[in-house]
């Protein structure tokens, strides 16, 4: 008897907070498949369907909605950025876990420390920077903003690789194989987890950063822009009241990649996050 | 035969004129060329659009037309390559312009344009443009309350000359003074009506209910509908103590005068706080004005031209517009001022063709061009002769901003008044929760509006 | 600290002992650098370093000189631009622009420091091989060297790219940025159009002294609070709920584990910027859950228990000081604790099943046994991922800035003079001043002094922690 209340009891709260967290998920979906353009606050459902705000999202682009064009340099973006990270990142760390060498230490902790500078205000410079060797809006200059100091972010990766065995390493050595190789032999493939933690982390940074990229995309120009720029651009206050359930749509639309790989690398996420954390 | 000589006489003497700058600006070109360069062409454009009315046909005008003419003819001569614009303009904009770029290139077809048209709001083109001049577009559009910021940064091209229309007459007073800093005009009037008034149903209100706030509360609370301003925001709180006769200007380092917290004042601010404590005039931001005007619980609002589409389609026939009403303030109506706003382009000086940029301007604001964008958004044009046609005289809310007009100013304020009057509206609106001195309270707004720049 | 010091000390050291006992060689790269290799017939390494330095001469020249001849006034030459309305065309003047000013001189610096690095180890280097050749040791062929660099020397390979990007988009901002904070760089001074200039400490000083016209010590001190009060709250509502969630749903008793945290990733595959604009109309003044609130009846019931002043007809979720905070942490609960709950669903799988029986054994419930044991192993696992977070949060500029830009109105007075709202954080604030107000002077000591607490409060925690018992992963 108590093991059923306790079942039910258990299973009601899961299913409040199941609610609780889907509710504004299903009014984004609800939204994006209302007849009404606006902001809707009368009621939660609307009153009238259709698929006309996904139709101006891929049909009928004008200068505030070129989802099409942004959805492709996004992917572009987020594609070489999510490669330079990813080989940045396992650099640095392999260095900084698996070489012994004068300053390793000092590197480490000024690389902690660098992490706390505020980026909103540095990155005023970072777009002078670009600007003076001519890489402002260019998806090239975006590519090289997001990824160029990746390196930083090496401390979960590291955690990781110190779990792996010495032992391995020190047979490799003795069998003569080179640093390189047991880096690109051993390593990598023993890292996967956190390969692919680190890769959909990196992966995801083009998609929901807006202000680095509006300040470097400044040419007003939306077919250049990247998704985040673009939905946060329909909130503004000229807009918002035209554009509203396109954002919803567009917001939809920008979740199936994102969620796909999340459901597809869940695994392998868990597993890397903790392996590197268990070290941090 | 009598007209005709003093035709001449007059034409003969702007040639003197003319000639006269012209040899001053030869005479010491190496200072300041600009400033004394202005006086001779600007005689020249009064010369063309003088005889554009008197039709007879005089030496005088050939000279005259012959010199902003050549100056038109000399650019094309020496321009050989393409020529690189960027233009922007707001989200809205965006048809129309493509449509007058096409023509402004069939215009001069002897010339290889490569235009590129981006979008960027009017009402935010300010922080875009500052965060990179030399990045900004050389042709933009943008709303009169950053011109003294765009100016100070440098991001204007002063509009010394004029070539293929003549901005200064061509134009209502009001846009050109709102295109001009300390009596120098820097940008070209696109819109006059980007200031606020006020529109109501008239099926809730008559026309004698909207000539006094506090009547139309009176109305509205009868019929069960609210009246909907953003008081907590410097632009529309500026109606209710300019109206009371408290002042607020610019002063030549950026920072603002203001007197809001002058004796009396604070009957104002009590005024203010009555009439939102009846509950039935609310504080609402233009986005939420919008939604409870198409849901039906705003039946007036103090708003511009942007959200008046919203009003028309929501009341249809009943949708109304007039100036502002009066506000009884100490026992003595006070009629509400207002900020009276226009949308002007503005040409980038780091641009690398400032002369195509400038003729762009010209050919995005002349008449044709504010006709065409009146009929295809409904904007009031600030051209006189496009706003004098009857289609343009006869929008509602075209004729209430001019009913306004005689109350409006051109708005003039430094950038530190929008968040401590912002603020204070706030206070205002939710009738000062915290119980403060209401002295105190315009004390401290005060101090904040009128800090030095930073 | 006293390593350093001593380290530096011998980094000289050893570079006076080359000059000294260097032979011609050595002497002879003092000038010319690639001299030593060649006089050990390392040809190829000794034209690499001429040219290293001829091109670094030639930057000298052309770049670092022209520019740090200017940073000790950041340009004396105002733009102007004279338009000729008969030619309509413009001259401009050759002016200086501070900015590019102070940013080339920046990196000029940094390329000339990476030089002198560069040149003394230049002279150890042939010093060194001058050793081994008197030692009548092997002196590496240029293909050995290079072998180097997939061994012993492989960190050098792995580390120059990241390194070199991690300079250019990365620490010459930061420096850039610092120097500002010296200058008088706001609206009045915004480059190309107008200069500016040195100032030294005064914007330190306008920051910590208040005046009735300029309040920014006022806002900074109620800011910080509110930032290390959001911080706290932020990183433990999560991370508690994180774990309590996790211990949840991978419970033996909860059916279709897998099913309940597909539902809430769900929240976490939507972006953060959409999910948080979403949610600033879903909670708006005039938005749907005040449609509902007020149709169940709840806002008039939160009205007469005064939660909700009087005069609102509506909740006021995000523009009410009070109410805003909760709702920004109770949002931020909604955003954090999906992640926190994958990441410890992880650690929990890792918990040593063996100290969970015996406790069962001796008779322990459920809550002691997770008070006891599973809460600690967690802690001590993520405790250093505990640290990072709360730093994270001191800078957490999307949450704060997408819910309350544009929605919120301070009802602060002295606040809203110096343009900052009680629910910003020093981040948004900073943010603010320079994307709004362009004052970037002001907006660069804020930056520092975040900087410096975030910096100093992790130096604290994270050597307590390495001292404790992590020894062995840094030895």
């Amino acid at each position: 008897m108590k093991k059923t209340v306790d079942f039910i009891v258990r299973h009601v709260v899961l299913v409040f907070l199941a609610i609780v967290w889907l509710i504004p998920i299903v009014w984004l979906v609800v939204t994006s498949f209302s007849g009404y353009r606006g902001i809707n606050t009368a009621h939660f459902f609307p009153e009238s369907w259709s698929m006309d705000n996904y139709k101006a999202l891929f049909l009928e682009p004008d200068s505030v909605v070129q989802y099409g064009a942004w959805f492709k340099n996004t992917l572009i973006i987020a594609i070489f950025t999510c490669i330079i990270s990813t080989i940045f990142v396992l650099m640095v760390s392999y260095t900084m876990s698996c070489m012994r060498f004068k300053g390793r230490k000092a590197l480490m902790s000024f690389g902690i420390i660098l992490n706390m500078f505020p980026g909103v205000l540095s990155m005023i410079a970072v777009y002078f920077v670009m600007k003076s060797i001519g890489l402002t809006n260019s998806h090239l200059g975006m590519i090289i903003v997001y990824s160029a100091a990746s390196g930083l972010g090496y401390l979960i990766t590291k955690g990781f690789m110190d779990t792996i065995s010495v032992s391995l390493r020190e047979a490799a050595r003795i069998e003569g194989a080179s640093e390189a190789t047991i880096f690109l032999r051993i390593i990598i493939p023993l890292s996967q987890p956190i390969i692919v933690y680190t890769v959909i982390n990196s992966f995801l940074v083009p998609w929901g950063d807006f202000v680095l990229a509006k300040l470097m995309l400044n040419s007003g120009i939306s077919t250049d822009w990247t998704i985040a720029i673009g939905l946060y651009n329909m909130l503004n206050k000229s807009l918002v009241n035209k554009y509203f359930s396109i954002f919803c749509a567009g917001g939809v639309i920008v979740s199936i990649p994102i969620s796909i790989l999340f459901v597809l690398m869940q695994k392998f996420y868990v597993e890397g996050v903790t392996g590197g954390s268990v070290k941090g | 035969m009598k007209k005709k000589v003093l035709a001449t006489l007059l034409a003969t003497s702007l040639v003197a004129a003319c000639l006269a700058g012209c040899g001053n600006t030869n005479a010491d070109s190496g200072n300041t060329p600009a400033d004394n360069a202005a006086p001779s062409t600007d005689a020249a454009a009064d010369n063309t659009s003088a005889d554009n009315t008197a039709a007879d046909n005089t030496a005088a005008d050939n000279t005259a037309a012959a010199d902003t003419s050549d100056a038109v003819a000399t650019l094309i001569a020496n321009t050989t390559d393409t020529v690189k614009l960027t233009v922007w303009a707001s989200e809205e904009d965006q048809e129309l312009t493509t449509k007058l770029l096409d023509d402004f290139k069939a215009e001069y077809s002897d010339i290889t344009f490569d235009i590129t048209l981006g979008s960027e709001s009017e009402s935010t083109a300010k922080d875009t443009i500052l965060t990179d001049v030399e990045a900004a577009a050389d042709v933009f559009a943008f709303a009169d309350d950053q011109i003294n910021e765009l100016v100070q940064a440098g991001a204007l091209q002063e509009v010394l000359a004029n070539y293929t229309l003549d901005v200064k007459s061509e134009n209502v007073a009001g846009s050109v003074e709102a295109a001009s800093v300390n009596g120098k005009l820097y940008a070209y009037p696109m819109t006059a009506d980007n200031g606020y008034f006020m529109f109501y149903d008239s099926s809730v209100f008559t026309e004698e209910d909207v000539q006094s706030l506090e009547k139309m509360l009176e109305v509205a609370e009868a019929a069960g509908k609210k009246v909907a301003m953003d008081i907590a925001n410097g632009w529309y709180l500026y109606a209710f103590f300019e109206g009371a006769g408290y002042e607020l200007s610019l002063n030549d380092d950026g920072s603002n005068t203001c007197t809001w917290n002058g004796s009396g004042a604070t009957d104002v601010a009590q005024a203010i706080m009555d009439a939102c404590a009846t509950g039935t005039l609310v504080q609402m931001t233009d986005e939420q004005q919008a939604t409870a005007i198409t849901e039906g619980t705003v039946a007036a609002a103090v708003n511009g031209t942007w959200r008046a589409e919203t009003a028309e389609s929501a009341w249809g026939e009943n949708y109304a517009a007039s100036k502002l009403p009066t506000i009884n303030v100490a026992g003595k109506d006070c009629q509400m001022s207002s900020y009276s706003g226009c949308k002007l382009i503005g040409v980038n000086p780091h641009s690398a063709n400032v002369g195509w940029a400038m003729l762009l301007a010209e050919y995005l604001t002349n008449e044709d061009s504010q006709v065409a964008r009146f009929e295809a958004r409904g904007l009031g044009p600030a051209n006189i002769a496009a706003s004098n046609s009857d289609k343009v005289q006869a929008n509602p809310a075209i004729a209430a901003l001019a009913e306004q007009a005689a109350y409006a100013t051109p708005q003039r304020v430094g950038g530190n008044f929008w968040a401590p009057a912002e603020t204070l509206g706030q206070i205002l609106a939710n009738g000062n929760p915290d119980g403060t001195d209401l002295q105190t309270l315009l004390d401290t707004a005060v101090e904040g509006i009128t800090a030095p720049v930073e | 600290m006293k390593n350093m010091f001593k380290s530096i000390g011998n980094y000289f050291k050893e570079f006076g002992t080359a000059v000294v006992k260097g032979d011609i060689g050595v002497k002879l790269s003092l000038l010319v650098m690639g001299a030593g290799y060649i006089a050990r017939k390392q040809i190829i390494n000794g034209l690499i370093m001429i040219a290293l330095e001829v091109v670094f001469a030639v930057m000298c020249v052309l770049y670092a000189a022209p520019n740090l001849a200017k940073f000790g006034t950041l340009g004396t030459v105002q733009f102007e631009q004279v338009f000729d309305p008969l030619t309509m065309t413009s001259t401009v003047n050759d002016y200086d622009n501070s900015f590019l000013i102070l940013l080339n001189s920046i990196i000029a610096l940094f390329i000339i420091l990476a030089f002198i690095l560069v040149y003394i180890g230049n002279i150890k280097a042939v010093y060194r091989l001058q050793l081994r050749k008197e030692a009548g040791k092997h002196i590496n062929t240029f293909g050995e060297d290079l072998k180097a660099l997939k061994n012993e020397k492989f960190h050098i390979t792995l580390m120059t790219l990241p390194c070199l990007g991690i300079i250019l988009m990365n620490i010459i901002p930061i420096l850039v940025l610092i120097a500002v904070a010296f200058t008088n760089y706001d609206q009045q001074h915004m480059p190309p159009s107008a200069l500016f200039t040195w100032v030294g400490w005064r914007n330190f000083k306008q920051l910590f002294t208040n005046s009735t016209t300029v309040t920014f010590g006022y806002s900074f001190g109620k800011i910080l609070v509110w930032t290390l009060e959001w911080a706290f709250f932020a990183t433990f509502t999560t991370f508690i709920g994180g774990i309590l969630m996790a211990q949840f749903v991978n419970s033996k008793k909860t059916k279709l584990p897998k099913l309940w945290r597909t539902l809430f990733m769900v929240a976490i595959a939507v972006p953060q910027f959409v999910t948080l604009l979403l949610v600033r109309n879903f909670f708006g003044d005039s938005g749907i859950v005040n449609t509902i609130c007020s149709n169940i009846g709840l806002t008039s019931f939160l009205k007469s228990i005064g939660l909700v002043s009087s005069h609102l007809t509506y909740i006021p979720f995000l523009t009410s000081p009070g109410w805003t905070k909760v709702m920004i942490v109770l949002i931020n609960i909604w955003v954090g604790v999906p992640y926190q709950m994958l990441i410890a669903t992880g650690v929990l799988m890792n918990i040593p099943v063996d100290q969970l029986e015996s406790a069962k054994i001796d008779g322990a419930n459920k809550f002691q046994i997770f008070w006891k044991i599973t809460m600690p192993y967690i802690l001590f696992i993520m405790g250093p991922s505990l640290i990072t977070d709360f730093v994270k949060n001191i800078n957490n500029f999307n949450v704060i800035y997408l819910l309350t830009q544009d929605v919120y109105v301070t009802s602060d007075q002295l606040l809203a003079n110096s343009n900052a709202k009680e629910v910003d954080l020093l981040v948004t604030w900073l943010f603010r001043l320079t994307n709004e107000y362009y004052n970037y002077k002001i907006a660069s000591v804020i930056g520092i002094l975040v900087f410096i607490i975030c910096a100093a409060f992790t130096l604290v925690t994270f050597t307590q922690m390495i001292k404790g018992n992590r020894e062995e992963d840094f030895q």
